[in-house]
């Protein structure tokens, strides 16, 4: 492997198969995304309600190659000029995510240029620096997806202390379960999402659920809540609109996220709020958030919401940090499916 | 033309290095099922050994299988991002085509067979021909008495080889009188030979015709486990 130093044209090209998006991008000078190439199979999985390590593994093995060569198209360079490859090794599926590490480990070895293994989770977290790379720290940041509800602080870069999370179902979870009670699609998040567009958020007050510790979440009786809502609505013949039962699901799920991420700000003091995964994409999520942002004068750094679904901009960005660090991985080191923080 | 080998479709983790020199370098680790960890510093390995600069391969072989699903993805996740990064051809072929070709001087039937797990093997039949052999039966996954209703259903003197022949050796022969040797895996180099024999006729495909051989439909059992440690 060939050191390099890192500056403003360094070019890191981000790789991203840990679960059911084939992801890459071209990140340069360490946080300018020059392109990033996201093809999802939600389709493919969709039958099944969830994703199906074996043939998430199969359809990022076909597609991998393609998207990687329209990333390197789309950013209009030559691939003589990318200095290093960063992928996620962990956490994910652990089928997918060899498929993406070999890959990424075959392209470093060809182009004689460093290999940078990502761990996913910190990923999500430095997706708040592509709009600014000079964030204060510490930084709260909410990270919220299919498979994660956590809050953590991000004291500096690479360290990070888990605040809060889940003690049952991922926020990203409830709203996939939510949606199948309501006959709605997979994935549940867009679907309640913009079945809310018309509803009253106050319609129905659903319970929001307080664990014992300050900062727990928990969402797995929400679902009960809400079934039994609609089975006694239904018999005594008020039943609200759609519109407004959804409106006031979502509501019950955002209250909580924001509430416990700004009780969070308030106790650290931090001057900064990120977030990250596929929840974030909820525009009542992001609307509630920036008006808690403004209350306080804190900045809100929350990434596009196509840079809050996986992708693999943020993959290159935390890539290109370790890079600048030197902190490399060797090619024989693993993917580690159950990675932390 | 020189070509680089990849061959991951069993235990085994084959890489191989050759052209009209013959076999260069090769590399084989037969020890747990550590391909991700141990390929590319083989790949290096191999190329340094063989001292030959990256740049200088001309086309990328790589062995699509059946074997262990995960195993052959990552061989063949490498082989297509190098020919992807040094824009050379790829010439694919099968795990069992690699484990019969050893065999090709001998007149029997030839029936490579690869440990499939679940108590399945994948198998298939060859005879000699001129310079090689020939598959003659087309490639099939199923229980290790189907084999050997394949084998008696024939009834020809048969050599059996392959990690699924020595798992399942005393099931093929209390069934089915044969011979069960060596090779145990897919051999790297006869993978450069075959690839090369393909080059000089000009038989290559682009990464993205490289078609791996699964034989199996994906289980589609949903991993909720898993699911959770995503994000
Ligand atoms: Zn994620």
């Amino acid at each position: 492997m060939t050191h390099v130093t890192p500056d403003e044209s360094t070019l890191v090209l981000g790789i991203e198969t840990s679960c059911d998006e084939t992801a890459a991008a071209l990140v340069m000078g360490g946080n300018d995304v020059v392109s990033s190439v996201v093809s999802s199979q939600i389709e493919i999985h969709a039958d099944f309600g969830g994703v199906v390590p074996e043939i998430a593994s199969r359809a990022h093995l076909e597609t991998l190659n393609p998207v990687i060569a329209r990333a390197i198209v789309e950013a209009g360079v030559d691939e003589s000029r990318i200095d290093a490859v960063a992928c996620t090794h962990g956490p994910g599926l652990i089928g997918a995510l060899l498929v993406g590490v070999s890959a990424a480990k075959a392209l470093a070895l060809a182009w004689d240029v460093p290999y940078v293994g990502v761990n996913h989770l910190e990923a999500h977290l430095y997706s708040a620096f592509i709009e600014d790379p000079s964030l204060e720290f510490p930084l709260v940041v909410l990270l919220v997806s299919g498979g994660h509800t956590m809050l953590v602080e991000m004291q500096d870069h690479g360290r990070y202390r888990l605040v809060g999370q889940t003690i049952d179902d991922a926020a990203g979870e409830a709203f996939d379960k939510l949606a199948r009670v309501m006959g709605l699609g997979f994935p549940g998040g867009p679907a309640i999402d913009k079945a809310s567009d018309s509803g009253d958020p106050a319609a129905v007050d659903f319970p929001r659920a307080v664990p014992e510790k300050p900062y727990h979440f928990s969402f797995s009786g929400l679902k009960t809540s809400v079934v039994t809502f609609i089975e006694k609505a239904s018999a005594s013949g008020d039943l609200p609109s759609l519109a407004d039962v959804a409106a006031s699901i979502q509501e019950a799920i955002v209250d909580v996220l924001v509430k416990k991420t700004f009780r969070a700000v308030d106790d650290t003091g931090a001057k900064v709020v990120g977030g990250g995964g596929g929840v974030l994409a909820n525009r009542r999520l992001r609307h509630r958030m920036a008006e808690e942002a403004d209350k306080r004068g804190v900045t809100l750094a929350l990434p596009d919401p196509i840079l809050c679904t996986d992708n693999a901009a943020m993959i290159g960005v935390a890539g290109g940090y370790w890079l600048t660090k030197g902190r490399l991985t060797d090619w024989a080191e693993n993917v580690d499916p159950s990675m932390v923080l | 033309m020189l070509i680089l080998g990849i061959e991951t479709a069993t235990e085994q983790v084959g890489v191989a290095i050759g052209g009209h020199e013959g076999i260069i370098a090769t590399f084989e680790v037969a020890r747990g099922r550590r391909h991700a960890e141990i390929l590319t510093p083989a790949i290096e390995f191999v190329l340094r050994q063989a001292d030959v600069d990256v740049d200088e391969l001309g086309c990328i072989a790589v062995d699509v299988g059946p074997g262990l699903f995960t195993g052959m993805r990552v061989g063949i996740s490498a082989a297509k991002a190098l020919a992807l990064a040094l824009r050379v051809p790829m010439i694919g072929i099968s795990s069992l085509d690699l484990l019969a070709f050893p065999c090709r001087h001998t007149d029997r039937v030839v029936v490579p067979v690869i440990d499939a797990r679940k108590g399945e093997v994948f198998w298939s039949m060859y005879r000699q021909v001129p310079g090689g052999v020939q598959q003659v039966s087309a490639p099939t996954v199923g229980p290790v008495d189907d084999l050997v209703a394949d084998l008696l259903a024939r009834s020809q003197e048969a050599l059996c080889v392959g990690d699924g022949a020595e798992r399942y050796r005393h099931e093929i022969l209390e069934g089915y009188h044969c011979e069960i040797s060596a090779p145990v895996h897919p051999s790297p180099g006869a993978l450069v030979q075959l690839a090369h024999a393909q080059a000089l006729r000009e038989e290559w495909v682009r990464p993205a015709e490289i078609e791996p051989i699964y034989l199996r439909a994906p289980d589609a059992q949903i991993n909720w486990a898993t699911r959770e440690q995503r994000s």
